[in-house]
């Protein structure tokens, strides 16, 4: 063996005897809704990032050198409870803190964690205010809604809709302003909007919205939504019912089996979502992993959003070596290009709500094909 | 002493008591758990408030309110808005109009201002709450809930709408929490025994027996309604300080069934009632919040369970209304006596009535009424007179209209033509319940007493209505209730008593108002011989030692011919006889009316 070698053996030997010494471990908090109204979401996200905090622990834990034990608590979809788990988790000294699905628990839970410097990030939380509402320490990690939006307009000019129909919703900052930043992208880029409804989350009955629609002369060439059950399907029935054939764009909260089941009304919407499971791909193969492991395929992309939240924190903790609340804030806020399962993800140069890939998706005869996959741009997505 | 600033000592302690009891659960979660406990702590004091705000409505009244939580809501708002930073102010509500931007004020001036909100907020909703029935209120109320949260979601530019409203500086501390909870159990304890809660207790176990001892039970909802509103914005303020960010959706209906659950769990009709409600669910869903993530019995290990704190919310709901339909604390508050195990308080001291000024030759007058609905004609041109110092007795058989004059005499229906006037006022154009400010007290046909209240508050509720002070009144009731000899059981619950004593009950309460008249409806019915043969000496003795015009209404022959001076007897709506009592005995109309006619009984004969 050469000294070199030698030397090098000596110091690949060191380190692992330093790295095993150094081997720390650390809680990440959840205070995410198992139940209620919000867990359609936040269960299968917690079910992504258990499996992942697994995997990431069986090789070292995070950064390499963190091994990470979880403290969840349930916060019943209600904002007072999340506020409580919130206080308990910063108390007992979690390094991350993960909030639900949902702008009002996570800016809730995000002011007690800014506080205490703990970087906080949200499980599928859309809203892109959420992350200045709070500050510095909260991070964004699915496809927000002005994204959303901005791919949906640059689809629609792309296919020569000249103007567009927006149905809104005032009781969920979903339901609204999705289509209201939909609208500001497609006008930005030379689109006009023929006119605009509302409804209310629950409504049923649609006659009137569709009566409006349907009295429109011109037409309108597309009608953009971001109603979703059991809003979305009683829509489209009425819609296709009153004869109006403009094609629908919607977005990921139509993104389940019921909007595919609709049979042949539901055929040319377009929508978004986080990421589509085709053979092959990343996405793909830890649906199959999923399914080895847990005995069922994943039912919602929020397994995999929640999956990837871990690798997100570990390419974080590796570049900033540490856990420590600043460092590793401000190492969040630095990555650009992590690679997760449906694309990547770049927080350097935004709000912290990630600049990540979104699909378009079509559907024909019950089922989706992917349309495109891009990352929108920065320039064409409408401010917060 | 029995009364301070005329409400009873034992609500004061009973107040002081509990306030005693919340705050050393407070310190003691703050000690034994740290940070946990004091958060634990702050939370659990928020919903002793929330929920006793409630209470001063919901609690006295009986009309369950779906609609505090948005009241709630509107204190939250109102209280954020002005002690937010500008700074994030401006990043959070770019087009605040600007007479509401920028103020950063402190806690205290916000919810002052916030008090000023909930009056108005209050006064508005009240008014149209007030006019509805027990029934449609509780309706009503959901209306409320559902108006101010499409209000809410709708004003964009001052509340974000449906997106969360954040920035709100967390203020609410465990001191705060605790100061407010401790000002709600006294503002709910007293209230309770305040003469408007007092009043408002009365309507809640019997509308018509309130309005006839002069409550007006419009007047008294209202009133409750606005306190309870403007509780309800302050405790929702704190609340708003406490979450720091929320929206319209934290304050609709899961947070008012929370605490519906809560005020039903631990008992509508009680103060402790509230309070404890609040703490056995903080307590169940604290537990199953720990069991839920996972626990180690020893010997097994139970898996992760989320939903528990629900499930077990579900089951304490549902085990309550079973075995406990009065919820856990019942009618009961919390006083000295719950440990002392000896009754702390002695017998208000009788008092004498002054007597009441009589015009002389006042007389209560039925003149001409008639009352026709549609074409069937119930009453026909009724005329008589009701002096006073004597016992007038108005008979008939089934379907004469007796109950029908009744209820004109006593405001309830409105006559057709004619008026029935006591000295100068004319009783038939009068809302029921200002009949007895006007000097003519009732009983009724069918016992109405209000159940769910003491003896001694039956009685007081009553002698109250004339603006006497609440230790004047309980002295008055106490007179009463001795000369009815129901003094030895003046604080057991009027649901306690047997049949007799709750007439006798519901006569000491109709003579506490100090009336001119007094009309009893058929005081018999229901009575075994020795019964009646009491009540008719207590009536003879009354007749003896007051200068009172009586009219009794009655079916038992035998009473009715002892006790009355002069009797007038109606058949099918027309007045067919008056006279003495052997007079009308022997008068051919009256026998006819009763036994038949002469004719039918040869008939009878020669068959």
């Amino acid at each position: 063996m050469t000294r070199l070698g030698r030397l090098l053996s000596y110091s690949a030997t060191l380190a692992l005897l330093g790295g095993a010494a150094l081997a720390e471990d650390v809680t990440i908090g959840l205070a995410t809704a198992q139940t209620g109204g919000l867990a359609f979401a936040d269960q299968p996200s917690l079910a992504g990032f258990q499996m992942a905090i697994e995997e990431i622990n069986a090789k070292g834990g995070l950064g390499g050198k963190y091994m990470v034990t979880l403290d969840i608590k349930d916060t019943r979809s209600d904002t007072g409870a999340t506020v409580q788990a919130a206080q308990e988790l910063v108390a007992a000294g979690v390094k991350v803190l993960i909030t639900p699905c949902d702008a009002d628990p996570s800016i809730a839970a995000g002011q007690i964690s800014q506080a205490a410097q703990i970087p906080t990030l949200t499980f599928c939380g859309t809203t892109p205010t959420i992350t200045d509402a709070v500050g510095d320490y909260m991070f964004g990690t699915y496809p927000a809604d002005n994204g959303q939006a901005a791919l949906l307009a640059e689809h629609a000019i792309a296919k020569g809709y000249k103007s567009a129909y927006i149905l809104k919703s005032p009781d969920s900052a979903y339901t609204l302003r999705l289509p209201e930043y939909f609208a500001e992208a497609f006008t930005a880029k030379g689109g006009t909007i023929a006119g605009e409804g509302s409804y209310g989350l629950g409504q049923q009955d649609f006659a009137a919205e569709v009566t409006k629609i349907a009295a429109l002369n011109p037409p309108p060439d597309v009608i953009m939504t971001a109603a979703y059950e059991p809003d979305f399907p009683a829509f489209l029935k009425a819609l296709r019912g009153a004869g109006v054939t403009a094609p629908v764009l919607g977005s990921d909260g139509i993104d389940s089996p019921t909007t595919t089941g609709l049979g042949e009304i539901a055929n040319g919407i377009v929508h978004t979502t986080a990421g589509f499971a085709a053979d092959g791909t990343p996405l793909g193969d830890f649906y199959k992993r999923f399914a080895e492991k847990t005995g069922s395929a994943p039912e919602t992309v929020y397994v995999a959003t929640g999956y990837e939240i871990p690798y997100i924190l570990d390419a974080a903790v590796t570049a900033a070596g540490t856990m420590d609340g600043p460092a590793l804030r401000d190492a969040l806020a630095s990555l650009e290009g992590v690679t997760v399962l449906t694309g990547t993800v770049t927080y350097k140069g935004t709000n912290r709500m990630p600049s990540r890939d979104i699909t378009l998706v079509e559907i024909q005869n019950g089922a989706r094909t992917p349309i495109l996959t891009a990352t929108p741009d920065p320039a064409s997505v409408p401010a917060p | 002493m029995r009364n301070w600033l005329n409400i009873p000592v034992t609500a004061w302690t009973g107040a002081a008591l509990l306030s005693a009891g919340v705050a050393a659960l407070a310190v003691g979660l703050k000690l034994g758990l740290g940070l946990n406990g004091e958060n634990i702590a702050t939370l659990a004091l928020l919903q002793i408030a929330a929920v006793l705000a409630l209470a001063i409505f919901s609690g006295n009244s009986g009309i369950v309110s779906f609609g505090h939580s948005a009241f709630m809501g509107i204190g939250a708002y109102a209280s954020g808005l002005l002690t937010m930073a500008a700074a994030a102010q401006k990043s959070a509500l770019p087009t605040l109009p600007a007479w509401l931007a920028g103020h950063e004020t402190g806690l205290f001036v916000a919810l002052a201002a916030t008090a000023g909100v909930g009056v108005i907020a209050g006064v508005i909703s009240g008014l149209p709450l007030s006019r509805l029935s027990t029934s449609s209120a509780a309706i009503g109320t959901l209306a409320f809930l559902i108006i101010i949260h499409v209000c809410l979601v709708g004003a964009r530019d001052i509340t974000r709408g449906s997106q969360t409203f954040y920035g709100v500086p967390r203020l609410t501390t465990l001191w705060v929490a605790l100061a407010a909870a401790v000002l709600m159990i006294f503002a709910a304890r007293l209230f309770r025994e305040t003469r408007l809660g007092l009043a408002l207790r009365a309507s809640r176990e019997n509308e018509v027996a309130a309005s006839a001892i002069g409550i007006d039970i419009r007047r008294a909802r209202f009133w409750a309604w606005v306190a309870s509103i403007t509780c309800a914005t302050l405790v929702g303020a704190l609340y708003g300080h406490y979450l720091g960010a929320f929206s319209p959706r934290d304050f609709y209906f899961d947070l008012i069934f929370t605490f519906i659950a809560m005020l039903i769990v631990g008992g509508l009709y009680s103060t402790s009632g509230a309070v404890a409600g609040v703490l056995m669910l903080a307590l169940v869903i604290q537990l199953l919040r720990k069991a839920e993530a996972g626990l180690g019995l020893g010997f097994v290990t139970l898996p992760q369970v989320f939903g528990l704190p629900q499930l077990g919310l579900g089951l304490a709901l549902l085990l309550t209304i079973w075995a406990r339909p009065t919820g856990l604390a019942g009618l009961s508050e919390l006083r000295l006596a719950t440990f002392t195990r000896r009754p702390d308080e002695a017998p208000p001291q009788p008092l004498t009535q002054p007597a009441r000024p009589k015009p002389a030759g006042q007389a209560l007058s039925v003149r001409d009424v008639s009352v026709r609905f549609g074409g069937l004609t119930a009453l026909d041109r009724i005329s008589f007179e009701v002096p006073m110092g004597q016992v007038t007795g108005l008979i008939g058989p089934n379907g004469a209209g007796k109950t029908t004059l009744i209820n004109v005499i006593c405001g309830q229906q409105r006559p057709t033509a004619g008026s029935v006037t006591l000295g100068g006022t004319t009783l038939s154009a009068l809302p029921a319940h200002r009949v007895a400010a006007a000097g003519l007290a009732r009983t009724f046909q069918n016992i109405r007493l209000f159940d769910r209240l003491t003896a001694m508050e039956n009685v007081a509720a009553a002698a109250e209505r004339n603006g006497r002070s609440r230790a004047e009144a309980e002295g008055i009731a106490m007179a009463e209730l001795t000369r009815m000899g129901l003094a030895p059981r003046w604080n057991e619950p009027a649901a306690a008593f047997a049949y007799g004593d709750r007439r006798r009950l519901e006569i000491a309460r109709a003579l506490a108002l100090s009336p001119a008249f007094l009309l009893l409806d058929e005081p018999a019915a229901g009575m075994n011989p020795a019964e009646t043969e009491r009540l008719i000496e207590t009536l003879e003795g009354l007749k003896a030692e007051r200068d009172l015009g009586i009219l009794v209404v009655e079916h038992d022959m035998r009473l009715i011919m002892r006790l009355s001076d002069r009797m007038v007897v109606l058949n099918k709506g027309q007045k067919i006889a008056e006279g003495t009592p052997d007079q009308v005995r022997a008068d051919p109309a009256v026998i006819e009316a009763y036994i038949g006619t002469k004719r039918h009984t040869n008939d009878q004969q020669g068959s």
